[in-house]
């Protein structure tokens, strides 16, 4: 059986108040911030798990068109930041470790800063300062203006209509671009520094590379930048959607959007820096 | 085809309280007692601000009620006491046009979001819908904004938009907010004869009589629609059985001063 979500008019209704205590009252009212945007994602997760069959002619198109607007929308601009990171950093690295005679190293060296940890944050900034600016003001002005409402008034959950796609395109986008964005620039950065001089044929660059990669690299990575793509989901629509919301407020609900992102993903990034130093 | 009503009363509240849109600690209305039959016309008059519009969300259970309780034929429409299958059934038996705009979905164009309610609750393609509600919109002579955006609508435009939107579910009850204010002479002259076979049955709206519950800021454009007048003034709820009376003593400005709020 389905639970009826609850109204979102009053969800999250007191946010931000600092109670008159100055810098505890803020601590505490983050605190209650971060378990709100808990209780939202965990909401989501139910929304997505009971209904995931539910009305597919409207959601798969839904999903789909997430899909295209953060993901294949972004494909030019991923391949000019893939060809100019791949000289700069993949390219550069590669030159000047096989000139210190560190060639040796060079795969350990690009998968462990390049693939992990900086690939998944590139990407996920990319797609929250594109699409996720955009879908903050889109859904705070929809909120403002009664749209949510008028979805609840007619049966629509909310949460499964919004939401769910919005999540699961942001989740998408950010692995299929983190994936495009290495191959591109690990391309560009090996043409750049077969140009500068390197001896490795293409198979024995990406040889070297593949071999610096453990067993649970990629499933640690899939997980990671599909966690880094979620949460900006959630964010944005924690944002824009569960509180009630004026016009002149999805201003700074779109600023302190990027700003819980940016917090939120480095936080997911410390996190797999400890699993990474466990194995 | 609409599910006949299974009860003669389409709505009951018993000393409901109405919690203000805007802030759900104050009160705008307090003790509403009401039943509304099925196939009646009510029309609740009050100025700007005196709680009508809270008072349709409440019934649609878009805000929660700040004391007593709403039946709609005669199951509750808040969460308590009903499993939610029932309530989401209960919901969908009810229509809401919201005011003004009606609240369209900016994204989406117009026979978006005309189909949408349908298309979403019947697993059904766009194409489809278009196929099966055709007559609908072209009896409610929309087809051809179909593929205009919402914000390039009058808003009497848009609202028959939302109109169209909420018809697509067939409701047994419509509630209307405020539908017939800053209309021109044309739109009023369509929406009061929209009303009419609404009352009566119409095959395109399922053939049943239709129950409407209208807000209303003047009443004079409903008198000839016979129906029964409610009056929310003052944070107070009051039923009128002689509307005629009131405005062969009162005139319709005088109605008017009547529901302005006092201080």
């Amino acid at each position: 059986m389905e639970a009826t979500p609850p109204p979102l008019k009053n969800a999250g209704s007191g946010e931000d108040s600092d109670g008159g205590f100055g810098w505890l009252g803020a601590l505490l009212g983050e605190w209650r911030s971060l378990t709100r945007l808990g209780a939202f994602i965990l909401i989501t997760l139910a929304t997505a798990a009971r209904r995931h069959r539910d009305n597919s002619e409207v959601m798969r198109p839904q999903v789909l068109g997430e899909i295209h607007r953060c993901g294949v929308r972004l494909l030019p601009i991923i391949s000019f930041l893939g060809v100019i990171l791949g000289v700069v950093f993949v390219g550069q690295t590669v030159s000047l470790m096989e000139q210190f005679g560190a060639g040796n190293f060079t795969g350990t060296f690009i998968v462990t800063v390049f693939l992990r940890e900086m690939v998944p944050m590139i990407a996920g900034l990319l797609v929250l300062a594109r699409v996720g600016t955009a879908s903050v003001v889109e859904l705070g002005t929809a909120r403002a203006l009664g749209e949510v409402e008028a979805l609840e008034a007619l049966g629509i959950d909310p949460i499964h209509y919004l939401v769910v796609p919005r999540v699961i395109g942001f989740a998408v986008a950010v692995v299929s671009l983190s994936a495009y964005l290495i191959l591109i620039a690990l391309g560009s950065g090996y043409l750049f520094a077969y140009a500068r001089g390197l001896k490795a044929s293409p198979i024995e660059f990406f040889t070297q590379i593949a071999g610096a990669m453990s067993a649970l690299d990629f499933p640690l990575w899939v997980l990671k930048t599909l966690l880094f793509g979620a949460l900006t989901g959630w964010v944005i629509c924690y944002q824009g959607l569960a509180r009630p919301m004026t016009l002149e407020e999805v201003g700074p609900a779109t600023t302190r959007t990027v700003a819980v992102c940016v917090v939120g993903c480095l936080m997911i990034d410390a996190l797999f820096i400890t699993v990474y130093l466990l194995l | 085809m609409r599910t006949p009503p299974s009860t003669t009363v389409a709505l009951e509240t018993r000393s409901l309280g109405i919690a203000s849109s805007t802030s759900l600690d104050r009160i705008s209305l307090q003790a509403v007692d009401w039943t509304v039959d099925t196939g009646e016309l009510w029309v609740v008059a009050g100025a700007q601000g005196a709680g009508k519009t809270a008072l349709l969300e409440t019934l649609a259970g878009l805000i929660p009620a700040a004391a007593g309780e709403v039946r709609v034929f005669g199951r509750r429409v808040d969460a308590s006491g009903e499993d939610d299958a029932g309530l989401r059934e209960t919901r969908r038996r009810l229509g809401l046009v919201f005011d003004g705009s009606g609240r369209l979905f900016s994204a989406l164009s117009v026979a978006e979001n005309i189909l949408l309610p349908w298309c979403y609750h019947q697993n059904r393609s766009h194409d489809e819908a278009l196929g099966e509600f055709e007559p609908l919109i072209r009896h409610l002579q929309l087809e051809s904004i179909l593929s205009r955006k919402p914000t390039s609508l009058s808003r009497s435009w848009s609202r028959r938009v939302a109109l169209a939107r909420s018809l697509v579910l067939e409701p047994d009850l419509l509630l209307l907010d405020n539908p017939l204010a800053g209309l021109d002479a044309v739109h009023l002259r369509w929406w009061r004869g929209f009303l009419a076979e609404a009352l009566a049955g119409h095959p395109l709206l399922g053939g049943e009589p239709l129950t409407i519950v209208a807000t209303a800021d003047a009443v004079r454009p409903y008198v000839g629609l016979d129906p029964r007048f409610a009056l929310v003034a003052s944070g107070h709820w009051r039923i009128i059985t002689d509307i005629e009376a009131v405005l062969a003593a009162t005139g319709e400005e005088g109605f008017r001063d009547l529901t302005e709020p006092r201080p």
